[in-house]
Protein backbone atom coordinates (compact mmCIF):
# COMPACT_ATOMS: atom_id res chain seq x y z
CA UNK A 1 0.00 0.00 0.00
CA UNK A 2 1.14 3.04 -0.99
CA UNK A 3 -0.01 6.30 0.64
CA UNK A 4 0.61 9.82 -1.28
CA UNK A 5 -2.08 11.73 0.62
CA UNK A 6 -1.44 12.62 3.79
CA UNK A 7 -2.82 15.00 6.37
CA UNK A 8 -1.63 18.59 6.21
CA UNK A 9 1.55 19.56 8.87
CA UNK A 10 -1.39 22.11 10.24
CA UNK A 11 -3.89 18.85 10.83
CA UNK A 12 -1.08 17.03 12.64
CA UNK A 13 0.37 19.63 14.52
CA UNK A 14 -3.10 20.43 15.62
CA UNK A 15 -4.00 16.51 16.41
CA UNK A 16 -0.14 16.83 18.23
CA UNK A 17 -1.76 19.71 20.94
CA UNK A 18 -5.38 17.80 21.36
CA UNK A 19 -6.85 20.57 19.39
CA UNK A 20 -8.62 18.56 16.59
CA UNK A 21 -12.37 17.68 17.76
CA UNK A 22 -13.34 13.81 18.25
CA UNK A 23 -14.27 12.80 15.01
CA UNK A 24 -11.61 14.46 13.12
CA UNK A 25 -8.99 12.76 16.11
CA UNK A 26 -10.66 9.25 15.02
CA UNK A 27 -9.53 9.72 11.37
CA UNK A 28 -6.26 11.22 12.21
CA UNK A 29 -5.87 7.49 13.90
CA UNK A 30 -7.00 6.10 11.33
CA UNK A 31 -4.72 7.40 8.78
CA UNK A 32 -1.82 6.87 11.54
CA UNK A 33 -2.22 3.61 12.04
CA UNK A 34 -1.24 3.13 8.53
CA UNK A 35 1.79 5.36 8.23
CA UNK A 36 4.87 5.19 9.24
CA UNK A 37 5.80 9.00 8.02
CA UNK A 38 2.77 10.85 9.64
CA UNK A 39 3.40 8.87 13.09
CA UNK A 40 6.77 9.85 12.89
CA UNK A 41 5.73 13.90 12.14
CA UNK A 42 3.12 13.47 15.09
CA UNK A 43 6.03 12.51 17.17
CA UNK A 44 8.28 15.25 16.23
CA UNK A 45 5.26 17.66 17.21
CA UNK A 46 4.75 15.93 20.33
CA UNK A 47 8.96 16.08 21.31
CA UNK A 48 7.71 20.01 20.33
CA UNK A 49 5.18 19.94 22.76
CA UNK A 50 7.86 18.86 25.52
CA UNK A 51 10.23 21.09 24.62
CA UNK A 52 8.13 23.85 24.84
CA UNK A 53 6.83 22.59 28.36
CA UNK A 54 10.48 22.36 29.32
CA UNK A 55 11.47 26.27 28.67
CA UNK A 56 8.64 27.13 30.75
CA UNK A 57 9.20 29.03 33.38
CA UNK A 58 8.72 27.71 36.88
CA UNK A 59 5.26 28.28 38.53
CA UNK A 60 5.32 27.43 42.00
CA UNK A 61 2.57 25.12 43.34
CA UNK A 62 0.63 25.11 46.82
CA UNK A 63 3.34 24.17 49.34
CA UNK A 64 0.73 21.05 49.55
CA UNK A 65 0.68 20.04 46.45
CA UNK A 66 3.47 17.62 46.47
CA UNK A 67 2.05 16.18 50.18
CA UNK A 68 -1.38 15.94 48.59
CA UNK A 69 -0.22 13.93 45.36
CA UNK A 70 2.73 11.64 47.77
CA UNK A 71 -0.69 10.84 49.39
CA UNK A 72 -2.45 9.34 46.53
CA UNK A 73 0.38 7.19 45.05
CA UNK A 74 -0.76 4.08 46.71
CA UNK A 75 -4.75 4.50 46.03
CA UNK A 76 -5.71 2.14 43.49
CA UNK A 77 -6.28 3.79 40.21
CA UNK A 78 -9.91 4.57 39.83
CA UNK A 79 -12.64 2.28 38.51
CA UNK A 80 -13.30 3.06 35.40
CA UNK A 81 -16.88 2.92 34.52
CA UNK A 82 -18.56 -0.33 32.85
CA UNK A 83 -17.00 -0.23 29.24
CA UNK A 84 -19.36 0.53 26.77
CA UNK A 85 -20.47 -2.11 24.67
CA UNK A 86 -20.34 -1.33 21.00
CA UNK A 87 -23.90 -1.22 19.03
CA UNK A 88 -22.47 -2.77 15.42
CA UNK A 89 -24.69 -3.37 12.87
CA UNK A 90 -23.58 -6.05 10.49
CA UNK A 91 -21.89 -4.24 7.73
CA UNK A 92 -21.77 -5.98 4.38
CA UNK A 93 -18.48 -4.84 3.75
CA UNK A 94 -16.37 -5.86 0.63
CA UNK A 95 -14.35 -8.85 0.49
CA UNK A 96 -11.44 -9.46 2.93
CA UNK A 97 -11.92 -5.67 4.07
CA UNK A 98 -11.49 -5.20 8.03
CA UNK A 99 -12.89 -1.47 9.80
CA UNK A 100 -9.89 -0.04 11.46
CA UNK A 101 -8.85 -0.89 14.68
CA UNK A 102 -9.61 2.63 16.00
CA UNK A 103 -13.78 2.10 15.82
CA UNK A 104 -13.73 -0.48 18.12
CA UNK A 105 -15.41 1.73 20.78
CA UNK A 106 -17.76 3.00 18.36
CA UNK A 107 -21.53 2.25 17.75
CA UNK A 108 -21.85 1.76 13.95
CA UNK A 109 -25.06 2.11 12.22
CA UNK A 110 -26.49 -0.22 9.16
CA UNK A 111 -25.89 1.52 5.49
CA UNK A 112 -28.72 3.82 5.02
CA UNK A 113 -29.38 4.33 1.18
CA UNK A 114 -28.38 7.62 -0.24
CA UNK A 115 -29.21 7.66 -3.64
CA UNK A 116 -28.37 5.25 -6.54
CA UNK A 117 -24.96 3.86 -5.89
CA UNK A 118 -23.96 5.96 -2.36
CA UNK A 119 -24.75 4.70 0.95
CA UNK A 120 -23.64 5.79 4.27
CA UNK A 121 -23.70 4.53 8.36
CA UNK A 122 -23.03 6.53 11.22
CA UNK A 123 -20.41 6.14 13.28
CA UNK A 124 -21.16 7.20 17.08
CA UNK A 125 -18.24 8.23 19.63
CA UNK A 126 -19.41 7.09 22.84
CA UNK A 127 -16.80 9.60 24.40
CA UNK A 128 -18.13 12.20 22.20
CA UNK A 129 -21.91 11.49 20.67
CA UNK A 130 -21.70 14.88 19.34
CA UNK A 131 -18.99 14.09 16.77
CA UNK A 132 -19.68 14.30 12.87
CA UNK A 133 -18.16 10.56 11.71
CA UNK A 134 -19.79 8.11 8.83
CA UNK A 135 -18.58 5.71 7.28
CA UNK A 136 -19.06 6.00 2.87
CA UNK A 137 -19.40 3.90 0.54
CA UNK A 138 -20.38 4.81 -3.38
CA UNK A 139 -20.32 1.66 -5.99
CA UNK A 140 -18.02 1.18 -8.54
CA UNK A 141 -17.27 3.90 -11.01
CA UNK A 142 -20.07 6.03 -9.37
CA UNK A 143 -19.76 9.66 -9.40
CA UNK A 144 -20.82 12.10 -6.98
CA UNK A 145 -20.90 15.99 -6.64
CA UNK A 146 -19.31 16.62 -2.60
CA UNK A 147 -19.65 20.43 -1.91
CA UNK A 148 -18.49 20.72 1.07
CA UNK A 149 -19.14 24.09 3.18
CA UNK A 150 -17.86 21.78 6.41
CA UNK A 151 -15.01 24.29 8.13
CA UNK A 152 -12.94 21.33 7.77
CA UNK A 153 -13.29 17.93 6.25
CA UNK A 154 -11.19 15.07 6.55
CA UNK A 155 -11.76 11.26 4.51
CA UNK A 156 -9.65 8.37 4.80
CA UNK A 157 -9.75 6.00 2.17
CA UNK A 158 -10.47 2.54 3.77
CA UNK A 159 -11.09 0.34 0.84
CA UNK A 160 -11.01 1.08 -3.53
CA UNK A 161 -10.21 4.74 -4.25
CA UNK A 162 -11.51 7.89 -6.08
CA UNK A 163 -10.17 10.43 -8.33
CA UNK A 164 -11.14 13.67 -8.90
CA UNK A 165 -9.61 17.43 -9.53
CA UNK A 166 -7.15 17.32 -6.79
CA UNK A 167 -5.68 13.63 -7.51
CA UNK A 168 -6.16 9.82 -7.39
CA UNK A 169 -6.92 8.73 -3.98
CA UNK A 170 -6.52 4.66 -2.86
CA UNK A 171 -6.35 2.89 -0.03
CA UNK A 172 -4.43 4.53 2.95
CA UNK A 173 -4.76 8.00 1.64
CA UNK A 174 -6.60 11.17 3.42
CA UNK A 175 -7.79 13.65 1.80
CA UNK A 176 -8.68 17.16 3.39
CA UNK A 177 -11.33 19.36 2.57
CA UNK A 178 -12.40 22.58 3.20
CA UNK A 179 -14.94 25.54 2.77
CA UNK A 180 -13.35 26.05 -0.43
CA UNK A 181 -13.03 23.01 -1.86
CA UNK A 182 -15.27 22.27 -4.72
CA UNK A 183 -14.84 18.68 -6.58
CA UNK A 184 -16.76 15.83 -8.11
CA UNK A 185 -15.21 12.58 -7.21
CA UNK A 186 -15.44 9.34 -8.88
CA UNK A 187 -14.83 6.31 -7.36
CA UNK A 188 -12.52 3.49 -9.28
CA UNK A 189 -13.55 0.03 -10.70
CA UNK A 190 -14.18 -1.24 -7.25
CA UNK A 191 -16.02 1.59 -5.77
CA UNK A 192 -14.76 3.17 -2.44
CA UNK A 193 -15.27 3.14 0.86
CA UNK A 194 -14.44 5.53 3.43
CA UNK A 195 -14.27 7.36 6.75
CA UNK A 196 -14.96 10.94 7.09
CA UNK A 197 -15.15 13.06 9.94
CA UNK A 198 -16.25 17.42 10.06
CA UNK A 199 -15.29 19.96 12.05
CA UNK A 200 -17.85 22.36 13.28
CA UNK A 201 -21.31 21.71 14.70
CA UNK A 202 -22.90 20.64 11.46
CA UNK A 203 -25.73 18.06 11.37
CA UNK A 204 -25.41 14.65 9.53
CA UNK A 205 -28.29 15.59 7.19
CA UNK A 206 -26.77 19.16 6.43
CA UNK A 207 -23.94 17.50 5.25
CA UNK A 208 -25.55 14.39 3.43
CA UNK A 209 -27.81 17.25 2.16
CA UNK A 210 -25.22 18.67 0.48
CA UNK A 211 -23.70 15.99 -1.13
CA UNK A 212 -25.82 14.92 -4.45
CA UNK A 213 -25.34 12.04 -6.36
CA UNK A 214 -24.58 13.16 -10.16
CA UNK A 215 -26.76 12.04 -12.84
CA UNK A 216 -25.36 8.93 -14.93
CA UNK A 217 -22.42 6.82 -14.91
CA UNK B 1 9.42 17.38 52.94
CA UNK B 2 8.69 19.90 50.06
CA UNK B 3 9.65 19.14 46.66
CA UNK B 4 9.05 22.51 45.31
CA UNK B 5 11.07 25.05 46.43
CA UNK B 6 14.06 25.21 44.64
CA UNK B 7 14.01 24.61 40.79
CA UNK B 8 16.20 22.24 39.61
CA UNK B 9 17.10 21.31 35.85
CA UNK B 10 17.14 17.99 35.25
CA UNK B 11 18.61 17.15 31.74
CA UNK B 12 16.77 14.67 29.47
CA UNK B 13 19.08 11.65 30.70
CA UNK B 14 18.71 12.33 33.83
CA UNK B 15 14.63 12.62 33.79
CA UNK B 16 14.67 9.24 31.83
CA UNK B 17 16.81 7.58 34.65
CA UNK B 18 14.38 8.58 37.37
CA UNK B 19 11.32 7.56 35.38
CA UNK B 20 13.27 4.10 34.89
CA UNK B 21 13.33 4.03 39.34
CA UNK B 22 9.68 4.72 39.82
CA UNK B 23 9.15 2.02 37.36
CA UNK B 24 11.16 -0.72 38.39
CA UNK B 25 11.29 0.15 41.93
CA UNK B 26 8.50 2.34 43.19
CA UNK B 27 11.28 4.75 44.25
CA UNK B 28 10.09 7.58 45.90
CA UNK B 29 13.13 9.76 45.77
CA UNK B 30 13.13 9.83 42.50
CA UNK B 31 9.40 10.78 41.88
CA UNK B 32 10.24 13.50 44.18
CA UNK B 33 12.83 14.72 42.21
CA UNK B 34 10.53 14.51 38.94
CA UNK B 35 7.85 16.21 40.36
CA UNK B 36 10.02 19.33 41.82
CA UNK B 37 11.04 19.37 37.80
CA UNK B 38 8.39 18.56 36.36
CA UNK B 39 5.40 19.76 38.55
CA UNK B 40 6.08 23.64 38.26
CA UNK B 41 6.26 23.39 34.64
CA UNK B 42 3.43 21.38 34.07
CA UNK B 43 1.20 24.52 35.85
CA UNK B 44 2.84 27.02 34.35
CA UNK B 45 1.82 25.33 30.52
CA UNK B 46 -1.77 25.22 31.41
CA UNK B 47 -1.93 28.52 32.78
CA UNK B 48 -0.50 30.05 29.75
CA UNK B 49 -2.96 27.59 27.92
CA UNK B 50 -5.41 29.37 29.35
CA UNK B 51 -6.67 27.30 32.56
CA UNK B 52 -7.20 28.94 35.95
CA UNK B 53 -5.01 28.36 38.56
CA UNK B 54 -6.52 25.91 40.60
CA UNK B 55 -7.56 24.08 37.44
CA UNK B 56 -3.29 24.30 36.17
CA UNK B 57 -2.70 23.32 38.98
CA UNK B 58 -4.79 20.08 39.44
CA UNK B 59 -3.57 19.45 35.96
CA UNK B 60 -0.44 19.22 36.87
CA UNK B 61 -0.68 17.14 40.50
CA UNK B 62 -2.98 14.65 38.26
CA UNK B 63 -0.34 14.38 35.64
CA UNK B 64 2.00 13.32 38.00
CA UNK B 65 -0.05 11.21 39.47
CA UNK B 66 -0.15 9.81 36.35
CA UNK B 67 3.55 9.49 35.43
CA UNK B 68 3.51 7.68 38.98
CA UNK B 69 1.09 4.70 38.01
CA UNK B 70 2.12 4.62 33.82
CA UNK B 71 6.39 4.81 34.38
CA UNK B 72 6.52 1.34 33.27
CA UNK B 73 4.98 2.12 29.73
CA UNK B 74 7.89 4.85 29.33
CA UNK B 75 10.17 4.04 26.38
CA UNK B 76 13.44 5.96 26.11
CA UNK B 77 13.77 4.93 22.63
CA UNK B 78 10.12 6.00 21.62
CA UNK B 79 10.51 9.38 23.05
CA UNK B 80 12.02 11.41 25.37
CA UNK B 81 10.71 12.11 28.79
CA UNK B 82 9.70 15.64 28.80
CA UNK B 83 7.59 14.47 25.85
CA UNK B 84 6.19 11.45 27.48
CA UNK B 85 5.24 13.63 30.01
CA UNK B 86 3.67 16.47 27.60
CA UNK B 87 1.64 13.32 26.02
CA UNK B 88 -0.05 12.27 29.29
CA UNK B 89 -0.49 15.89 30.33
CA UNK B 90 -2.63 16.76 26.72
CA UNK B 91 -4.49 13.14 26.88
CA UNK B 92 -5.68 14.45 30.70
CA UNK B 93 -6.95 17.18 29.63
CA UNK B 94 -8.65 15.95 26.54
CA UNK B 95 -9.89 13.33 28.83
CA UNK B 96 -10.73 16.14 31.26
CA UNK B 97 -12.90 18.04 28.27
CA UNK B 98 -14.70 15.08 27.78
CA UNK B 99 -15.62 13.75 31.09
CA UNK B 100 -18.99 15.28 31.22
CA UNK B 101 -19.86 13.49 28.08
CA UNK B 102 -18.80 9.91 28.80
CA UNK B 103 -15.85 7.40 28.86
CA UNK B 104 -12.23 8.17 28.02
CA UNK B 105 -11.38 6.62 24.50
CA UNK B 106 -9.10 4.07 23.81
CA UNK B 107 -6.23 5.49 22.68
CA UNK B 108 -4.28 3.31 20.10
CA UNK B 109 -1.52 5.15 20.00
CA UNK B 110 -0.46 3.69 22.92
CA UNK B 111 0.25 0.58 20.82
CA UNK B 112 2.45 2.04 18.48
CA UNK B 113 5.35 0.42 17.54
CA UNK B 114 7.78 3.14 17.17
CA UNK B 115 8.91 3.58 13.40
CA UNK B 116 12.90 3.92 12.27
CA UNK B 117 11.95 7.87 12.24
CA UNK B 118 10.19 8.50 15.61
CA UNK B 119 13.44 6.56 17.32
CA UNK B 120 15.84 8.96 18.30
CA UNK B 121 17.87 9.65 21.41
CA UNK B 122 16.15 11.72 23.26
CA UNK B 123 18.59 14.01 25.12
CA UNK B 124 19.99 14.63 21.17
CA UNK B 125 16.03 15.50 20.05
CA UNK B 126 15.71 17.76 22.89
CA UNK B 127 18.71 19.36 22.01
CA UNK B 128 17.66 19.82 18.36
CA UNK B 129 14.50 20.96 19.21
CA UNK B 130 15.55 23.69 21.50
CA UNK B 131 18.37 25.05 18.44
CA UNK B 132 15.23 25.10 16.54
CA UNK B 133 13.18 26.68 18.77
CA UNK B 134 15.87 29.21 18.84
CA UNK B 135 16.07 29.46 14.98
CA UNK B 136 12.73 30.60 15.14
CA UNK B 137 11.68 34.58 14.46
CA UNK B 138 9.97 36.20 17.41
CA UNK B 139 6.65 36.04 15.03
CA UNK B 140 6.93 32.37 14.50
CA UNK B 141 7.67 31.57 17.35
CA UNK B 142 4.48 33.34 18.73
CA UNK B 143 2.47 31.05 16.33
CA UNK B 144 4.11 28.17 17.02
CA UNK B 145 3.20 28.59 21.17
CA UNK B 146 0.05 29.68 20.50
CA UNK B 147 -0.54 26.15 18.50
CA UNK B 148 0.19 24.65 22.01
CA UNK B 149 -1.57 26.91 24.43
CA UNK B 150 -4.97 27.00 22.42
CA UNK B 151 -8.07 25.10 22.30
CA UNK B 152 -8.77 26.01 18.72
CA UNK B 153 -5.62 27.13 17.19
CA UNK B 154 -6.02 28.74 14.35
CA UNK B 155 -9.02 31.18 14.91
CA UNK B 156 -7.72 31.76 18.31
CA UNK B 157 -4.48 32.86 16.87
CA UNK B 158 -5.63 34.84 14.39
CA UNK B 159 -7.89 36.69 17.06
CA UNK B 160 -5.02 37.00 19.25
CA UNK B 161 -2.87 38.68 16.99
CA UNK B 162 -5.47 40.30 14.58
CA UNK B 163 -5.11 38.98 11.86
CA UNK B 164 -6.01 37.38 9.14
CA UNK B 165 -6.96 33.39 8.93
CA UNK B 166 -4.78 33.03 5.86
CA UNK B 167 -1.67 35.26 7.31
CA UNK B 168 -1.53 32.61 10.52
CA UNK B 169 -1.77 29.77 8.44
CA UNK B 170 0.95 30.85 5.93
CA UNK B 171 2.81 31.80 9.57
CA UNK B 172 2.53 28.18 11.07
CA UNK B 173 3.85 26.50 7.74
CA UNK B 174 6.82 29.03 7.67
CA UNK B 175 7.46 28.09 10.94
CA UNK B 176 7.39 24.34 10.45
CA UNK B 177 9.64 24.09 7.70
CA UNK B 178 11.72 25.78 9.46
CA UNK B 179 11.62 23.28 12.25
CA UNK B 180 11.22 20.37 9.94
CA UNK B 181 15.29 19.04 10.45
CA UNK B 182 14.01 19.04 14.44
CA UNK B 183 11.13 17.19 13.74
CA UNK B 184 13.02 14.44 11.97
CA UNK B 185 10.96 14.30 9.12
CA UNK B 186 12.25 14.22 5.30
ZN1 LIG C 1 0.49 9.92 6.25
Amino acid sequence: MTITHHPADDTLLRHATGALNAGLALVVEAHLTGCPQCRARVAGFEALGGALMEAEKLEPLAPAAFAEVLARLDEPPPVTTAPHVPRRAMLHLPPGMKLPDVLAGCDIGRWLWFGPGVRYSQVRLPWAPEANVMLLRVAANRGVVTHSHALHELTQILHGGYSDCTGSYGPGDMAEGDELLLHQPRADAEGCLCLAALEGGLRLGGWLGRLQRRLGQ
Amino acid sequence: MSAVDQPSPLDAAAQARLIGLVAAARDRQAFAALFKHFAPRLKAFHLRAGLSGGAAEELAQETMLMLWRKAESFDPARAGAATWVYTITRNLRIDQARRQRGPAPQLPEEEFSPSPEAITLESEQAARMREALAVLSGEQRRVIELSFFSDTPHAAIAQVLNLPLGTVKSRIRLALVRLRDALGAD
